[in-house]
């Protein structure tokens, strides 16, 4: 009798912390910075988290004709056609990101910092809230 | 069976409430704390810099408390600055920045001060120095330990009362995340504790992944520059006309100065709404003429046709406002120039 007291307690502790996970694991609404900029266009097709870019960060070291002149950055997020190969190659971010001027490419995970799935997208702007009213989760 | 089940709910509870604590420990870090904790502002003892705290450790936990609350003669203001705060709150983030001291003694002072956010200044140089190659290992113990995601505190807060009853803040927040719910069809309107989140709080960066945790968290370059109310709620063009940031104007020399052009154009808009005028000065201060002309902007009066439709679909002005350049909610920053109405025309006639 006790025993199954005992078992069942368990069961009643795992349904009621599982129950807890599921509403701690929920997603909440993204909110993070004015203008960082997601670019998932081959991350999550090669298994990478997408790379997340803080315009923010940026603009307190660089204005911005630095890359979108001479560094020849489209302004349109995911519209660069940017990929390893080339960043490698000193082109695109790879201009500082070399280990001189910034931090070199080794460093994935300090970009591919994004939560897989979210798509390309800069993040707050005006197109995105016109395109993705506010409760259609699946847009996310 | 009943009794059972109120002592298991209670137990796990009990369990969740410290992580409840030390969650709002976190918050009251990254708002209030952090400002001179992340750098060392003012000789403040820096986060999870064991060589920083353990002298101050001590003389035992309650003088540190203390120390927070009352302030120092050597510069920490009570309660940091923020006199509202209830004690238990302050307490908290201290026992927050303890505990991260305590999980993060092993790490080196050099990865640590790499993985940390730098100052407003212009650090590319330092950047370059230290090449964050492992700055990962700081940060992951420490935000383990409260993996709570924000919204979930209310509803933690509700249920845990009895066993622990929940802080003033956290009561706040309460409030702050209802208002928020009411208003959210308002998309215009950001609850201030959902500004400028940490990256791992903010919904797009992955909290698992390492080198999330050793990313830059906004507030904390943000501390000295001038604000504004909407985009990042920092006036970017300020903060250069004010000097407190210098941002470099070509990648490699930092001598370099940008050829600013003074020239406002003003547009004739329809409607009752003011004039717009647009002044090369700020957006040359950023920008290469070669950005706007001529593939956005025809160099020529008259020749472009501009509409807010068009803004708000991302094109013309709108391919930085509304993305990175202050948004269009701000509309009185460009129609700004009051227009010569009929009425005023007649009087001034009349006169």
């Amino acid at each position: 009798m006790k025993k199954s007291h005992h078992w069942k307690g368990a069961a009643l502790l795992g349904g009621l912390l599982a129950a807890l996970s599921l509403f701690v694991a929920e997603i909440p609404d993204a909110r993070a910075e004015y203008g960082d900029v997601v670019i998932n266009n081959y991350s999550d097709g090669s298994g990478m988290r997408p790379a997340v870019f803080p315009h923010w960060f940026h603009r307190i070291r660089f204005r911005c004709k630095v890359c979108h002149a001479d560094l020849g950055f489209k302004f349109k997020a995911g519209g660069n056609e940017i990929n390893m190969v080339k960043i490698i190659d000193g082109q695109f971010c790879g201009a500082c990101h070399n280990g001189e001027v910034a931090w070199s490419v080794e460093n994935c995970n300090l970009c591919h910092t994004g939560k897989p799935g979210t798509p390309t997208q800069v993040h707050e702007s005006t197109i995105q809230k016109l395109a993705q009213p506010v409760g259609t989760a699946a847009k996310k | 069976m009943k009794a059972y089940t109120s002592i298991l709910a209670a137990l796990a509870l009990t369990l969740l409430a410290p992580a409840t604590q030390a969650q709002v420990g976190k918050d009251v870090y990254t708002k209030t704390c952090s400002i001179c904790h992340a750098t060392g502002i003012a000789g403040a003892p820096r986060f999870g810099n064991a060589g920083d705290w353990t002298p101050r450790l001590a003389g035992g936990v309650a003088r540190v408390h203390a120390s927070a609350l009352k302030g120092t003669a050597k510069g920490m203001p009570a309660k940091g600055g923020n006199p509202s705060l209830p004690d238990a709150d302050v307490k908290a983030a201290v026992d927050y920045m303890i505990a991260a001291v305590k999980g993060a003694s092993i790490v080196a002072p050099e990865a640590k001060s790499a993985a940390l956010a730098k100052p407003a200044a212009v650090a590319t140089k330092e950047e370059a120095k230290s090449p964050a190659k492992e700055p990962a290992k700081a940060a992951p113990a420490r935000d383990e330990t409260a993996p709570a995601p924000r919204r979930d505190e209310p509803k933690l807060a509700a249920i845990a009362t009895p066993a622990a009853p929940a802080t003033p803040a956290t009561a706040g927040q309460t409030g702050g995340a209802s208002v928020a719910d009411v208003n959210a069809f308002n998309r215009l309107l950001k609850p201030p504790g959902k500004r400028n989140p940490p990256p791992p709080e903010d919904g797009i960066h992955d909290p698992s992944n390492d080198g999330t945790h050793a990313l830059a968290p906004p507030m904390t370059a943000y501390a000295n520059l001038p604000k504004s109310l909407a985009g990042n709620r920092i006036n970017w063009v300020e903060a250069i006309g004010q000097k407190k940031i210098n941002p470099r104007w070509d990648r490699i020399d930092a001598a370099a100065e940008p050829m600013v052009m003074d020239m406002n154009i003003v547009r004739e808009v329809k409607g009752s709404m003011p004039d717009v005028v647009y002044p090369h000065k700020q957006h040359t201060e950023w920008l290469d003429c070669s950005n706007c002309h001529p593939a956005i902007f025809v160099p020529q009066k008259g020749a472009n046709s501009i509409s807010m439709a068009a803004i708000l679909l991302g094109e013309k002005c709108g391919v930085c406002h509304g993305k990175v350049a202050f948004p269009v909610s701000e509309c009185r920053l460009c129609h700004s120039k009051k227009k010569d109405t009929p009425r005023a025309q007649a009087t001034a006639g009349g006169k």
